[in-house]
């Protein structure tokens, strides 16, 4: 061999996967410690994935109700008139609702001033919270409640003493079954149990409601059952449009006596209310994550002390300021990216766990699960830098001498 | 390029005109900052030629560990040039230091520096990781390396599994497979009882019968009157050169023989 001039014949590489591969040496040879330091980014970020994936699973099971119950059902209410009083309706209002062309079906209800009692031993004066309500034969198929037992009113019986008893007002009755001859008493009169309905999630007031026929409520309490409410199933597609003409439609003299609302409405609310708890809770999963950060910046410190002779012996192999300052960022990545991975894991564990319990379809965002594995690396490479920095700059020759 | 040591020469390449310097010193000084500032290495000047097998010896505190980093370039002279295989270091940036220490120096320390949990295979590819060799190839020639050092049988073995002799042999592979054109020895038998210790010298002197140069550095005089060529520093200064391939010339009596150091000396020496 000669001298030979040309100065930067020799050049340090190292091969991508040997840049990963060095970044596990430390993971490799301290398990325990590589663990511990992982479960604080996996916490956060399990965390994280479950606030995430249970509130996605609550919304995906609203929206599927919804999506069941169906966004086209319209509530008209008589609202109140210019001196403050409550507004009437007239008993035409259901028939001329009928008559707009996407209007699927609309039924009345018409609210009776009477008691409902088990039977005539209780005390009338006994507040159940009952309402009684005339009702029309179309009133299960509008708002498609589903009967739990007997059966709905029909044109005959519309004008007997007979009840269809909504699923809260049934059990508070007592009642479970329609046997021939369960009565309730209203308003002072023996009134046959028919049918009892399911739970109505878009209609709660049903729920808690007896229904009579309007003419039954005519003939035996003397009232003229007008509408106080009127329930109008619309074509899909012209909810909005038919929403537009109902106050119109209801009332033609004083339209804005009359109040139009969508019941389920205040179900998507619901799904919307969520969303703060959401935000507060990511928030903590948040910090919970760049706890895990600072915990891993901590550790990296730490290793880069302890490695003082190895990160001398790697300079002695050849290896560049540039390839130290990489194995410790690809460290504490992996480390975090572990972290994040079990995090992700356990945080769609725990949602499932949780969604099931609740009768939910478990729902995880995929979008949320890479999210989080993605801020894992991120936290860990940036908690990595300032260890990796320091690493860097240790002088060789200091570094490689033992310790005194 | 070469893939074992001895490609690059054997004993008769070394004593050939045709050798070349493969470590030059030239009026190296090393100061340390202070009030006043220490001269750790005060004008040191030394030719190492390949294939030789030197002793650098010195009481603690004479500079020869400093001498050690400087000619490993983990430390940079304050003054004069440090020539590495014909590349004036001086002119070299961190990075293309990096590069040389890879490709052209091998490093034997006394504390041997494996890294733990590692297998003795995985440890000396260590040696070749930063010059951008395959895995394969790493694993292959770690193998050939590990059997030069009588550790065949040992590859898989961690550093705890191993006694110091074997791990220093470890570590002697992994200065060796990168095939370098130095290898410098920081008192390699400092951790070893005697028997190792000569077992170590025995195997530094196969190793420079192949052809590898080596550098040992070292506070025990015993141990480099074993080596055919010894430099002696004292404050940072060379007190004694026996001289380039005195070994050879007489092997017994080189201890010796006394020469003030000159770069020059090669002409008359090689044609012994």
């Amino acid at each position: 061999m000669s001298f030979r001039s040309n100065t930067n014949r020799w050049r340090s590489r190292l091969r991508p996967t040997d840049v990963v591969g060095t970044g596990t040496v430390g993971i490799r040879t301290r398990r325990l410690r590589a663990a511990f330091t992982a479960v604080g980014i996996a916490i956060g970020i399990a965390s994280m994935v479950a606030v995430l994936g249970i509130s996605s699973s609550s919304k995906a099971d609203l929206l599927e109700a919804l999506d069941e119950l169906g966004t086209n059902l319209l509530q008209v209410k008589p609202g109140s008139d210019v001196f403050g009083d409550t507004a009437t309706m007239s008993p035409d209002a259901p028939s001329m609702i009928r008559r707009i062309g996407p209007v699927e079906s609309a039924t009345s209800l018409s609210k009776i001033s009477a008691s409902v009692q088990r039977n005539d031993k209780v005390d009338s004066r006994f507040q159940n919270g009952i309402e009684l309500y005339g009702s029309e034969t179309n009133l299960g198929s509008t708002l498609g409640a589903q009967l739990a037992a007997g059966r709905e009113h029909d044109n005959a019986s519309l004008k007997l003493p007979t009840v269809v008893l909504g699923a809260v007002a049934a059990e508070r009755l007592g009642i479970t079954d329609v046997d021939e001859g369960t009565r309730v008493m209203i308003g002072g009169k023996w009134f046959a149990v028919i049918g009892i309905y399911e739970p109505l999630p878009l209609n709660p007031d049903i729920d808690r409601a007896a229904l009579i026929g309007i003419p039954a409520a005519r003939d035996l309490f003397d009232v003229d059952a007008l509408p106080s409410s009127i329930y109008v199933r619309t074509d899909p597609s012209q909810v909005e449009a038919v929403r537009d003409v109902l106050a119109r439609t209801a009332s033609p003299g004083s339209p804005n006596e009359v109040q139009v609302s969508r019941p389920s409405d205040a179900l998507a609310a619901r799904a919307e209310v969520d969303q703060r708890l959401q935000t507060l809770l990511l928030a903590l999963g948040g910090v919970a994550l760049l706890v895990g950060g600072v915990g891993i910046a901590n550790v990296m410190i730490i290793s880069v002390l302890e490695r003082r002779t190895e990160i001398g012996l790697r300079r002695a192999l050849g290896a560049t300021r540039a390839h130290i300052r990489n194995q410790f960022v690809m460290e504490s990545s992996l480390l975090s990216l572990i972290g994040g991975l079990l995090g992700a894991g356990t945080g769609y564990a725990v949602t499932a766990v949780y969604a099931t319990r609740q009768g939910w379809i478990t729902s995880v965002p995929a979008e949320g699960l890479a999210l989080g594995v993605a801020a894992a690396l991120v936290i860990g490479a940036v908690a990595g830098l300032y260890p990796a920095f320091r690493a860097a700059r240790l002088d060789p020759a200091e570094a490689i001498r033992p310790a005194a | 390029m070469a893939t074992t040591i001895i490609d690059t020469g054997s004993a008769a390449a070394a004593t050939s005109p045709a050798a070349a310097p493969v470590l030059e010193l030239r009026d190296v000084v090393r100061e340390y900052p202070g009030s006043p500032p220490v001269r750790a290495i005060d004008g040191v000047s030394l030719r190492v030629d390949e294939g030789e097998l030197v002793a650098i010896v010195g009481p603690s505190g004479s500079g020869k560990s400093t001498l050690m980093n400087l000619i490993g370039t983990l430390d940079r002279p304050t003054a004069g040039s440090l020539l590495i295989d014909g590349s004036d270091t001086g002119k070299l940036s961190d990075r293309a230091l990096s590069g040389l220490r890879a490709a052209r120096i091998g490093f034997v320390f006394q504390q041997f520096h494996l890294l733990a949990g590692m297998s003795a295979l995985e440890n000396v590819t260590g040696g070749l990781l930063y010059r951008g060799v395959s895995r394969s190839a790493r694993r292959r020639r770690a193998a050939d390396a590990l059997e030069r050092v009588g550790l065949a049988d040992r590859m898989d073995h961690t550093p705890n599994k191993l006694s110091g002799g074997e791990r220093q042999r470890v570590a002697i592979a992994r200065a060796l497979v990168g095939d370098p054109a130095i290898v410098l020895a920081d008192e390699p038998t400092g951790n070893l009882d005697t028997r190792t210790s000569n077992e170590i010298v025995e195997l530094l002197h196969d190793l420079h019968r192949d052809g590898s140069t080596i550098l040992v550095i070292t506070h025990d005089m015993e141990l480099a009157a074993q080596f055919p060529r010894r430099v002696a520093v004292r404050d940072g200064r060379l007190e004694h050169d026996t001289g380039t391939r005195s070994a050879e010339a007489a092997p017994t009596t080189s201890g010796e023989r006394d020469r003030a150091f000159a770069p020059t000396i090669d002409a008359e020496e090689i044609t012994a």
